[in-house]
């Protein structure tokens, strides 16, 4: 699995890490239910546990989202991946990449790392099967060398998932 | 008299200045812009080029000197009234400084893009006004503690005075003793909320920085920004309101005076709120 590989690591400009700073506070003050995050010394780098919300498909189950930081965060959108190994969902490939809108051509910078786990979390609880993307393979194969989710033309075919 | 010729001439000499700041020489800017002036004296600019260079040799004396003068020809240049506030907090003139600083901000809100140093003046200006609270909110602090200790003195005193007055050992005297002591923690703890730092409510704060406003402006939607973050959002992102997306054209952001009012009125009161970053 590549899916782990670091995205290009230029440090955080003042203002990103000022505003990280303020998510981490407000974060810690308010987490998100169905949230852990596991703190490091790397604001640049948040893993954050995931568990699936009770009555869906994914209840009971944990899995880990890795959300890194670009410098001009957040007038950039953070890259978010799941770490192996990844829900089966039919947005969500096997190397960890997830087809959500709001990570590439729909991100806004009003958005806060606690605002995207709902809306991933919302994405799990909605889907009635636990079966991976059909093009996954295709994909997965395309995305060698650790490449990014953000370099990827998604098509955004559905929302009802 | 200033004429034509030597207005332009003078013009010369700034520009020689400016090529001599470029390059770090601030000595020859110093005696360029100094010539400048002796030509034609009425050129605000040519004080404060003096000025920056003299900022940049941290010859405090000479920058407020040379701002001063600025500000007597024009009233309103921002670059003068924060220089003259840098120069004055050098020289630990904290409030004369502060005020100065105050006013540059308030001349720099809204200007155009290119001079625009809001966050750079608001920075010095939080570290001077944070600075300031913590020299009061300690000493505020010290004076509460020793007129809470001299209060619980009197009261262990008073209940002292009456038990030996008393020949029996009441529960009822003890218990009531307690209480004023409770209340008494109670009344100091209420003084001391005002110093405690906690969280800015949300309504002043930016939803892209999520810091205290600056410089708010509100969109067609309604929605308060601050001036700098929502225009590079327009210009790196997209051209529509982060929050309701919206289309925006940049020309509809008006400043949103009231709320620039209720952020003075809450850094006044709860100056802990200047603390940068965190």
């Amino acid at each position: 699995m590549t899916s782990s590989g670091a995205p290009s690591r230029k440090a955080l400009s003042k203002i990103a890490s000022n505003r990280l700073q303020k998510e981490l506070v407000e974060w810690q003050m308010n987490p998100p239910t169905g949230f852990k995050l596991n703190l490091t010394d790397n604001l640049q780098r948040w893993v954050i546990e995931v568990i699936g919300a009770p009555g869906t498909l994914y209840a009971n189950d944990t899995y880990q989202l890795q959300v890194d930081f670009p410098e001009h965060y957040p007038m950039e959108s953070p890259q978010v991946i799941f770490l192996p190994p990844a829900p089966l969902h039919p947005h969500i490939y096997s190397n960890g990449h997830i087809c959500l809108d709001i990570l590439y051509d729909s991100w806004s910078p009003a958005m806060t790392v606690s605002s995207i786990c709902i809306s991933i979390l919302s994405m799990l609880s909605s889907s009635t099967e636990k079966q991976g993307p059909i093009d996954n393979d295709r994909y997965v194969k395309n995305c060698k060398n650790g490449r990014s989710p953000k370099q990827t033309r998604w098509w955004f075919h559905d929302d009802k998932v | 008299m200033v004429t034509a010729a030597t207005s332009a001439m003078a013009e010369r000499l700034k520009e020689d200045g400016n090529s001599c700041f470029k390059k770090e020489r601030f000595g020859a800017a110093i005696d360029a812009y100094t010539e400048a002036i002796a030509l034609s004296p009425k050129v605000p600019a040519y004080w404060t080029n003096r000025a920056l260079c003299h900022m940049k040799r941290k010859d405090w004396t000479r920058v407020e000197e040379d701002c001063r003068k600025a500000i007597q020809l024009v009233h309103n240049s921002f670059k003068a009234h924060y220089m003259l506030g840098l120069a004055l907090l050098q020289r630990e003139q904290y409030t004369a400084g502060v005020k100065e600083l105050q006013r540059a901000l308030d001349l720099g809100r809204g200007a155009d893009p290119t001079g625009y140093m809001v966050e750079e003046i608001w920075e010095e200006l939080a570290k001077a006004k944070y600075m300031e609270w913590e020299l009061v909110s300690a000493k505020r602090s010290w004076e509460l503690n020793s007129l809470k200790e001299t209060c619980e003195a009197a009261l262990n005193q008073q209940r002292a005075l009456d038990m030996s007055q008393t020949e029996e050992y009441s529960d009822e005297g003890y218990s009531s003793h307690t209480e004023r002591l409770k209340a008494l923690d109670l009344v100091f703890e209420k003084a001391a909320e005002e110093d405690k730092p906690t969280e800015v409510p949300d309504y002043l704060c930016c939803n892209i920085t999520l810091e205290i406003f600056r410089d708010p402006v509100v969109s067609p939607s309604g929605v308060t920004y601050e001036r700098a973050a929502i225009l590079e959002h327009l210009n790196k992102v997209g051209k529509f309101d982060p929050l309701t997306r919206e289309k925006i054209d940049p020309s509809k952001l008006v400043p949103n005076l009231a709320i620039k009012e209720a952020v003075a009125a809450y850094l006044e009161k709860h100056a802990w709120a200047y603390k940068m970053g965190c």
